[in-house]
C-alpha cells in the first residue's frame, strides 16, 4: 500500500494513477490528520507528500512521522509546486522531490519501483 | 507596486489548474493516434502556459534584485530553447534556419531571464511556422560591441504602435495584439522587462512578409581576461 497525502484531489488521482498502473495500491488523504489516523490502520511501503496542506502541513507530519520508530523508517517522495531540490530533507525520511509542473508519470513510478516492498 | 501584486496572485492561481490538466493529459493513455495527437497538445499547451506563468512570477523578483549576473554562453542558451521547443511543437526543422555569426560566445546576463527572453521570441515565431511552410529563422550577430539575437517570422506584420514603443527599447504595459492573432503582447512585455534588468535592449524590425525580434546584450570581457573566451 502507497500513501498519497495531497488536499488537491485531482492531483492526487494523477499520483495514484501512475501507481496503479504497477499494480499496487494506492490511499488518498487530503490532510496531514487524515494521514496519521491512516497509519494507525496499516504502515504504507512509501508515501507521496505534498508539503502544502490544509491545517497541519507537510513539515509538521514529516516531523510526526520520525517521531515514531516504526513510520521514520517508511520513504518519503515529495510533490509540490514549491521548489525543494536544493533543501536535504533526508533526516525526515524524504528519497526524493517530484515537481507537480514538470513531473512525469514514469518518475512516480520509478519511485515506487525502487522504494515500495 | 499594486499592478504586480495583482499579477502575482493571479499567475499563482493559474498556476494550480495548468499544472493539473498537465498531470490529467498525461495520466490518459491506451488512446488511438489521434487521441494520443490530442494528449501530447493538451500536455505542451499546459506546458507552455505554464513557463508563461512562471514568468509573470519573476517580475516582482526583478525588484528585489534576486537574479545575478554573469557570463552566458549565448550559443548554449539558444541551443537548450530550441531544443525545448522542438519537443512542443510539431515543426518542421528543414524550415529552421540558425546561423550563429558571433566571434565572442559571453554575454553579460542572467541565464534564465536570458533564456525566458529567447523562448518568448521564438515561440512566437515558431507558432507561425507550425503546419506551415513558413521559415522561422534564428541569427546570432554581434554589431557595434553588442550580441544580436534576431528572430525572423513569416506571420502578421507588427502594429506599427508596438513597434514604435519597442524601438524605444521597453514596453511600459501589456497590450493585446489584435494583428497577431495567438501572439502575446504580455510575452513581449515580460521580455522587455526581463531585458531591461539584464540592461539589454530588445526591438522589433518590421518586414513586408512578417517581424524580427532582436535583444541585443553586452558582450561579456570577464573571461577574456584569462584567454578562455
Amino acid at each position: 500500500m502507497i500513501f498519497v497525502i495531497d488536499n488537491d484531489f485531482l492531483m492526487a488521482k494523477c499520483v495514484k494513477c501512475a501507481v496503479k498502473k504497477l499494480d499496487k495500491e494506492a490511499r488518498i488523504f487530503s490532510d496531514a490528520i487524515d494521514a496519521m489516523d491512516g497509519l494507525g490502520d496499516e504502515l504504507p511501503e512509501m508515501i507521496f507528500l505534498e508539503i502544502l496542506l490544509t491545517g497541519p502541513d507537510g513539515f509538521t507530519l514529516l516531523n510526526e512521522l520520525v517521531s515514531y520508530s516504526d513510520t521514520a523508517r517508511i520513504p518519503i517522495v515529495i510533490v509540490s509546486t514549491i521548489d525543494f531540490s536544493q533543501v536535504d530533507l533526508s533526516n525526515y525520511g524524504v528519497v526524493g522531490v517530484l515537481n507537480k509542473e514538470t513531473m512525469m508519470p514514469e518518475e512516480i513510478q520509478d519511485y515506487v519501483k525502487k522504494y515500495a516492498k | 507596486m499594486r499592478e504586480v501584486s495583482g499579477i502575482l496572485v493571479a499567475a499563482h492561481d493559474l498556476k494550480a489548474p495548468l499544472t493539473t490538466i498537465r498531470q490529467l493529459a498525461l495520466a490518459l493513455d491506451g488512446m488511438d493516434e489521434e487521441g494520443e495527437g490530442i494528449r501530447t497538445e493538451m500536455v505542451n499547451v499546459s506546458e507552455r502556459a505554464l513557463r508563461q506563468v512562471n514568468d509573470l512570477v519573476k517580475l516582482p523578483q526583478l525588484e528585489e534584485g534576486l537574479f545575478k549576473m554573469e557570463p552566458v554562453a549565448i550559443r548554449a542558451v539558444c541551443d537548450d530553447v530550441l531544443e525545448e521547443l522542438v519537443g512542443l511543437f510539431d515543426f518542421d526543422r528543414q524550415n529552421f534556419k540558425v546561423r550563429y555569426q558571433n566571434r565572442s560566445r559571453l554575454v553579460t546576463a542572467n541565464k534564465e531571464l536570458l533564456s525566458s527572453v529567447i523562448y518568448n521570441f521564438l515561440s512566437n515565431a515558431i507558432h507561425y511556422s507550425s503546419g506551415r511552410k513558413t521559415r522561422t529563422e534564428l541569427l546570432v550577430g554581434e554589431r557595434a560591441g553588442k550580441i544580436r539575437v534576431e528572430i525572423r517570422d513569416f506571420g502578421p506584420a507588427l502594429p506599427i504602435k508596438i513597434w514604435r514603443e519597442m524601438k524605444d527599447g521597453f514596453i511600459a504595459e501589456p497590450k493585446s495584439i489584435a494583428m497577431r492573432p495567438g501572439s502575446s503582447g504580455l510575452g513581449l512585455y515580460i521580455a522587455s522587462k526581463f531585458a531591461k534588468y539584464m540592461d539589454a535592449k530588445v526591438g522589433a524590425v518590421r518586414h513586408r512578409d512578417g517581424t524580427s525580434f532582436f535583444v541585443e546584450l553586452a558582450i561579456s570581457k570577464q573571461m577574456s581576461l584569462w584567454g578562455l573566451e
